[in-house]
Order: C-alpha cells, then sequence, then structure tokens
C-alpha cells in the first residue's frame, strides 16, 4: 500500500468515524431532561375566583379507548403532589360534596401505535448482514416466506384536569379551564411525581386562590 | 506591531524557496475541521463550537496558479439548552430541555489560487471559493418529542490559508486554512446555517 492509499484509508476511517460520533440528541438526555411539561389554560378564567377544590380518590386510566379507575402507589404521588401545590396556591381542599368550586382530575394515558414492517424492503436493507455461512449452509440464499411483521409501541403520559365546578350549573357544562401534560422518561414512578406537578405549577403563575 | 513582524516573516517564507507548479497534476486535500456557527445560526439554533468536521477537496490544476474540483465535507454541530418555558399554541406553554443538531455536508464546485505558485516558496498562501449545494439534516427535541427536517439548499464558500510543502516539488505537504460558509435555509423561521470552519490537514497528488 503507497501512502498515498494509506492517507485515503485513514481519511476514510476518520471520515466514518466522525459520521458516527455524531452527537445524537437522544442519547445525550437524561431522564429528567426526556420529559416535557405542557400546561393549557383558559385565558378568560380569573383563578382568585375560586377557593375550594376536590380531587378524584384514583386515577382514570385511559388506555386505547379504554377507561377505568384505578388507584397505584403512582397515581397516589400523583394525587399527593397535585393536593400540596394547590393548597400551596390558597385553594381548601373539601369533600366533593361540599360544592368544591373546582373539581380535579388525575388521569394516566396509554396510547398503543401498531405498524408493520415490509420483510422485503427489510431484507433489501439489510439482508447482506446475515451470514449464511455462520449456519453452514454458506452460499445459500436467506427464503422469508411472510411479506411483513408487526410490531407495537405503547407511550404514556399523566395529565391533571381542573374542572369548572362554581359555573357548571350557569353554563349547562364542566368546562377543563386547566390542564397539565407530563410526557417522557420515567413518569411512572412514584418518585417523579412531585418534581413534574411541581413543575405545572412553576409555569402556571395564575393559578392563585388570593 | 508583532502583526506587521509576523506578516513580514510570513511573507519572506512565502518568497523563500522554490516550489514547482502544480499543473495538470490531481490533488486531494483532507482536512479536519472545526466550525463555529455564525448571524441567527449562533443565535438562534447552536451557538457552541463543533469539534466534528471532516472536508475532502479533489483538485485539477488547469494551470500552475489555479486549481478546480470538487469539494466535499461534512460538519455536526449540536446544543442542549438547559430547561425553559416554551409557548407551543394559544394559552399552551411547555417547559422542556431543548436539542438542536444540525449535519451539514457541502458538495461544491470548487477553485483553489495559489498566488505565489511557481515562485521561491516555503509556504505557500491560497484563497479558494467554492459553490453548490449544502446537504442539510436538521434535527430539533422539545425533551425526547420532536423530528428532523432533511434538504439541500444553496452553499458559497470563500477560504484562505496557506500551505507548506514537504519537499521541493511542493505536490504534498501540509495545508492550514479557514473557509466562511454561507448556507441556505429558510424553514419555520430560520434563515440560514452560516458558519466559519477552520481546517487542518493534508495534500497530496492522485497520479
Amino acid at each position: 500500500m503507497t501512502n498515498k492509499h494509506l492517507l485515503i484509508a485513514v481519511f476514510s476511517v476518520c471520515t466514518a468515524s466522525f459520521l458516527s460520533c455524531t452527537k445524537e440528541p437522544l442519547n445525550n438526555l437524561t431522564p429528567q431532561e426526556s420529559r416535557i411539561y405542557v400546561t393549557n389554560s383558559d385565558s378568560t378564567v380569573n383563578f382568585s375566583n375560586y377557593k375550594t377544590y376536590s380531587i378524584s380518590d384514583s386515577a382514570d386510566v385511559l388506555n386505547n379507548g379504554q377507561t377505568h379507575k384505578e388507584l397505584t402507589a403512582v397515581d397516589q404521588a400523583y394525587i399527593d403532589a397535585v393536593n400540596k401545590y394547590m393548597q400551596a396556591r390558597g385553594f381548601k381542599l373539601v369533600n366533593k360534596n361540599s360544592n368544591p368550586d373546582l373539581g380535579i382530575n388525575v388521569n394516566r394515558i396509554y396510547n398503543t401505535a401498531t405498524g408493520y414492517y415490509d420483510y422485503n424492503d427489510y431484507w433489501d436493507y439489510y439482508g447482506g448482514y446475515w451470514d449464511p455461512y455462520y449456519w453452514g449452509y454458506g452460499g445459500y440464499d436467506y427464503y422469508v416466506p411472510y411479506s411483513f411483521g408487526i410490531y407495537q409501541v405503547t407511550e404514556g403520559a399523566v395529565s391533571v384536569d381542573m374542572l369548572d365546578l362554581k359555573n357548571a350549573n350557569a353554563k349547562g357544562k364542566i368546562a377543563i379551564i386547566w390542564n397539565g401534560l407530563i410526557r417522557g422518561e420515567g413518569i411512572f414512578d412514584s418518585s417523579a411525581a412531585d418534581a413534574s406537578v411541581k413543575a405545572l405549577f412553576d409555569q402556571s403563575t395564575y393559578l392563585q386562590s388570593k | 506591531m508583532k502583526l506587521f513582524k509576523f506578516s513580514f516573516l510570513f511573507l519572506l517564507l512565502a518568497l523563500g524557496l522554490n516550489v514547482h507548479a502544480q499543473q495538470h497534476e490531481l490533488r486531494l486535500n483532507l482536512h479536519y475541521s472545526y466550525a463555529m456557527p455564525l448571524g441567527s445560526f449562533k443565535n438562534d439554533v447552536i451557538s457552541n463550537g463543533s469539534p466534528r468536521g471532516v472536508t475532502g477537496d479533489l483538485l485539477y490544476g488547469i494551470n500552475n496558479k489555479i486549481s478546480v474540483g470538487l469539494g466535499l465535507g461534512f460538519q455536526d454541530f449540536y446544543q442542549k439548552y438547559p430547561r425553559d418555558l416554551y409557548p407551543t399554541g394559544n394559552h399552551e406553554t411547555t417547559s422542556a430541555v431543548l436539542s438542536n443538531s444540525v449535519q451539514i455536508m457541502p458538495v461544491l464546485a470548487k477553485a483553489e489560487v495559489h498566488p505565489f505558485n511557481g515562485k521561491r516558496a516555503a509556504v505557500q498562501p491560497y484563497i479558494s471559493a467554492g459553490a453548490g449545494l449544502g446537504i442539510i439534516s436538521f434535527t430539533q427535541y422539545l425533551g425526547e418529542f420532536g423530528g428532523s427536517d432533511n434538504s439541500a439548499g444553496l452553499m458559497l464558500q470563500g477560504g484562505a490559508g496557506f500551505k507548506v510543502p514537504f519537499n521541493a516539488t511542493g505536490s504534498a505537504g501540509l495545508s492550514l486554512g479557514a473557509n466562511y460558509n454561507m448556507v441556505n435555509y429558510k424553514k419555520n423561521g430560520f434563515d440560514n446555517f452560516n458558519n466559519i470552519n477552520f481546517q487542518a490537514g493534508l495534500y497530496f497528488p492522485l497520479r
């Protein structure tokens, strides 16, 4: 190999190394950094007009169109955190039979996406990676008798809904006047509940009863 | 005064030794590249410099001063911003760590001029210009949620530097320089990915 060829080989290796060293954003996130906290509010509402609230004693689990109530340790941690930060903002927790101004639901949401991959494309793309010699049948081609495979991905979120019970009768509906959504890694861990709910309240400074 | 002394020394070196012309010779320039974003790229997308880059120029000497050919490369820019609040809709606020990732792969028609080539020179200054496409991959994430946009935009390049030949023929040696890269990217409120890159490497003939 001449020096020229050696240099080209070195450069090719370096180029490949640089390409493989591209900083992949998702590989550089901690679970905390992966999370997003999204809040929506009704801008016409003055939250200082609301004094009392009640919170559901369990979580609504919304799983691919099916709903049921459940109370796990994680759900309880989120309910406790919402209570903590609502009361820190001056709202008073009352029994749901005491005509609270606000009702709060804590929800766990799961969405499962189903997709398929086409084996024909798959083998066109990656077929060369499988080595028939490994199995002792060198020279043989692989044959895939079926055309596609199925995969499923489940994604989860926690949401907190604030319901306007004070004006429900007057408006003839229960309006959701504030919503907080938590998505990302590790959110179904009890230890993530307090910091996540705190983040929702921190970015909703208008949530004040006084 | 120091700058004057340095310039004078550089001129002496440039005119000091004999280096042969590189007429009708196919030459490869290979560089490691460090790049810094400029302007709105720096202010709105990524302010960090990128130590992850390579460039390669395949040039043919049409006479002893001018070479033309193809300029290729790769530069990876990345920055993760601390958690902050972003308006993401009507009365909707999102708290997230923002990650921006931009890869630029230039494919340029390029010309390089060595004004002192053929003269007695141990150090050969050069200027260069390129025009073509910047193939761009732009990925933006809020937390772990986001996506990529792949596109190609007009790219213009102007550069300068100097070369230090290994031997009297001057056909191979060290190369140091910098390029100003104008990379057009007009999408989603962004304007360009202009940057300046500093490069160091080798050049050698392909015969």
